[in-house]
């Protein structure tokens, strides 16, 4: 009988109950949208962020101690270099996931055949590597310094260049060797000289233009600095820092066990450079706090623009409802009345509603969270390029505000019926 | 012991006595009628018999048990249990089938039994009309349907206000016959109404002015026939 008289109500009533149906998708399918774009921006926006360089530098000790007292940026001028053969711990970490990308850095001084003096600079490409995890990844300069313009020529090929002796020139050097993609230069180190091969002329807009870019083999035999490094530029997916954060960052000894493990166990930039200095021998890992602060100011605002979004439509949807399933019990208060003069307790009566606009709720909702989820992917390819990865915690998550925004917004029209006097409405007074 | 009596009651509504010092019973298995002008409290009376509101002073014996101080709840299970409601408009679900509507009752009493339903329609003559919406329902059929509903439940009372209020004269009669077929088979009827000719064919005629009981009459000539010549 109950499952006839909702059925009868469903159908009977389709109308009134497909703009309840509409309005809580509308607020399921926003709801929807923004939780998956909110919980997948983060990633989005490290990616955005990520294109404009690493996030996290990794120095010898020696070199960061003069660095900071000196503000030299230049690693290689302290005698302190990183082993060349730790760089695959990096991968290794207990953040190992988070660190999207990282690449080497060497600097040799060379002379050209002009006799000026500019800086060789070993780095990684497009490196491959097989992680002791099975995991592959193509790490260097190519995704890392995105921005560059490959002018001429195009971008150095590791795979393809293999043992060649090959560079990337800064344009500013290369207009002033009259250097093009092709030809051939002589460049003389401290410990070996070589004819270098330019694959690509690029344009970073600064200081880098005056040098060359090469493999790092090439660079460590120009300088004779085998399995040396100066420095490694990490770009790692974090967490915006909070005062957690910035009191590890001074002394994570000075956290509880309980905070350290908490600490430990987040992708603050400052404990997955924590976990950088334990692989790698005698380095200090900082974080590039331009670049991380940007990343935090970025996300919190627009994780709260979500936040707000959501929140006030799931406040319209449940207004929404409210004036609806008020409407209805208004226009049905004699056959509510009824019910309770013929023996129904308010339990029955409010049962029945609440059945039927739950499951009027169950349709909308679920319409509602894939409509939701299309929502979320034109955000995602019109905002960040990107799909949006739909979290399964989403759909727990928009279940139960479902059930919440439309409890609220029956909650008048209940109060009603429990107020709701089968004489009045019987005899019509 | 009188299956209903109320004694002195009162109901109040700020300066208004809608029912002033009101005395009454009702035996068992007897049909009284309920008569008196717009206003006189024959509404406010009839709720208060159907457990539907409660009087601002004075007793409600129901079997002999006081029920004028039981909670909403309390008197929503009485009224489930020892009452059947007839209506002026009739008040059936829309959306639920003649036979549905009578369902419903047992629903909230007990478990609804489809056969049983059917039976009760039978005998207001709807058999056949048990799958019809209200809407397909001429009015004297959806008040039958109204006393299927209302008999279905074997309620100790029924409790008729004005049944016959939207009938032609036809459906009246039809109405009034089963009301008599009721009555021969032991149902304690109280009908509110305004229509003398529905009154006098009760055994008993009680009339009501400005909350007073004004008087009352005894059908001398109640045979439990029908004499109903319009």
């Amino acid at each position: 009988m109950f499952f006839r008289m909702i059925f009868g109500t469903l159908v009977r009533q389709w109308k009134k109950m497909l703009m309840i149906a509409f309005t809580i998708a509308l607020g399921s399918s926003l709801a929807t949208a923004m939780l998956s774009v909110m919980l997948d921006v983060g990633d989005k926006v490290n990616q955005e962020l990520k294109t404009y360089g690493a996030n996290i530098t990794v120095m010898p000790k020696e070199s960061s101690v003069l660095s900071s007292l000196y503000e030299v940026e230049d690693g290689g001028t302290s005698g302190a270099y990183l082993r060349e053969d730790e760089l695959g711990k990096i991968k290794t970490i207990f953040w190992a996931f988070n660190i999207v990308d990282y690449a080497p850095f060497i600097n040799a001084k060379v002379t050209l055949d002009d006799g000026s003096e500019t800086s060789a600079v070993g780095t990684w490409f497009n490196h491959h590597m097989e992680l002791p995890t099975g995991e592959m990844l193509d790490a260097g300069v190519t995704s890392m310094r995105s921005w560059w313009e490959v002018t001429d020529g195009k971008w150095l090929d590791e795979q393809i260049t293999g043992s060649r002796n090959v560079a990337m020139v800064g344009t500013a050097l290369a207009q002033r060797l009259g250097l093009k993609s092709g030809d051939t230069f002589h460049v003389a180190g401290a410990a070996s000289d070589m004819q270098l091969e330019v694959i690509g002329i690029f344009d970073a807009g600064g200081e880098e233009d005056d040098r060359i870019f090469m493999p790092v083999d090439t660079a460590q035999t120009l300088g004779g600095l085998d399995g040396k490094i100066d420095s490694i530029e990490v770009s790692a997916i974090t967490t915006p820092e909070n005062e957690l954060a910035i009191k590890a960052a001074k002394d994570p000894k000075s956290l509880t066990i309980s905070q350290y493990e908490t600490w430990y166990c987040t992708a603050y930039a400052s404990s997955i450079c924590y976990q950088i200095q334990e692989v790698i021998t005698d380095s200090v890992a900082a974080p590039v706090r331009q670049v991380a602060d940007s990343e935090g100011a970025i996300l919190e605002k627009t994780e709260l623009l979500m936040m707000l979004i959501t929140i006030l439509s799931l406040i319209g949807a449940a207004l929404g409802i409210c004036n609806l399933v008020t409407a209805s019990v208004m226009e049905r208060s004699a056959e509510m009345g009824l019910m309770k003069a013929i023996g129904a307790q308010n339990a029955s009566v409010s049962g029945l509603v609440l059945t039927e606009i739950l499951l009027t709720a169950a349709v909308g909702g679920s319409v509602g969270f894939f409509a939701g989820w299309g929502f979320a992917q034109i955000i995602g390819q019109t905002v960040f390029g990107s799909a949006i990865t739909m979290r399964p915690v989403v759909i727990p998550i928009v279940a139960v505000l479902v059930l919440l925004v439309t409890l609220a917004g029956c909650i008048p029209a209940i109060r009603m019926l429990l107020r709701l006097r089968p004489a009045e409405v019987l005899h019509g007074k | 012991m009188s299956l209903l009596e109320l004694k002195n009651i009162y109901k109040i509504y700020g300066d208004l006595h809608a029912l002033d010092d009101v005395n009454l019973k009702v035996e068992k298995g007897e049909w009284l009628s309920i008569m008196g002008p717009s206003g006189s409290g024959k509404s406010t009376m009839m709720n208060i018999i159907g457990c539907m509101d409660k009087p601002s002073k004075g007793e409600v014996l129901l079997d002999g048990v006081d029920i004028s101080k039981e909670s909403s709840k309390n008197l929503t299970t009485i009224r489930r249990d020892k009452i059947g409601l007839i209506f002026q408009q009739f008040h059936l679900v829309g959306y639920l089938t003649a036979i549905e509507n009578v369902m419903l009752a047992q629903y909230y009493h007990s478990v609804p039994d489809e056969k049983e339903a059917l039976e009760a329609l039978d005998r207001v003559g709807l058999a056949d009309r048990a799958k019809h919406l209200p809407s397909q329902l001429s009015g004297g059929e959806q008040q039958r349907v109204c006393v299927a509903r209302a008999l279905i439940n074997y309620p100790e009372i029924i409790l008729a206000d004005e049944p016959t209020g939207n009938l032609d004269d036809a459906n009246e009669k039809i109405v009034v016959d089963l009301f008599h077929k009721l009555h021969n088979e032991g149902t304690t009827l109280i009908v509110v109404t305004h229509d003398p000719e529905v009154a006098e064919v009760a055994q008993r005629t009680v009339f009501l002015r400005n909350g007073k009981l004004h008087k009352e009459t005894i059908n001398e000539n109640f045979t439990g026939e029908i004499k109903f010549d319009k």
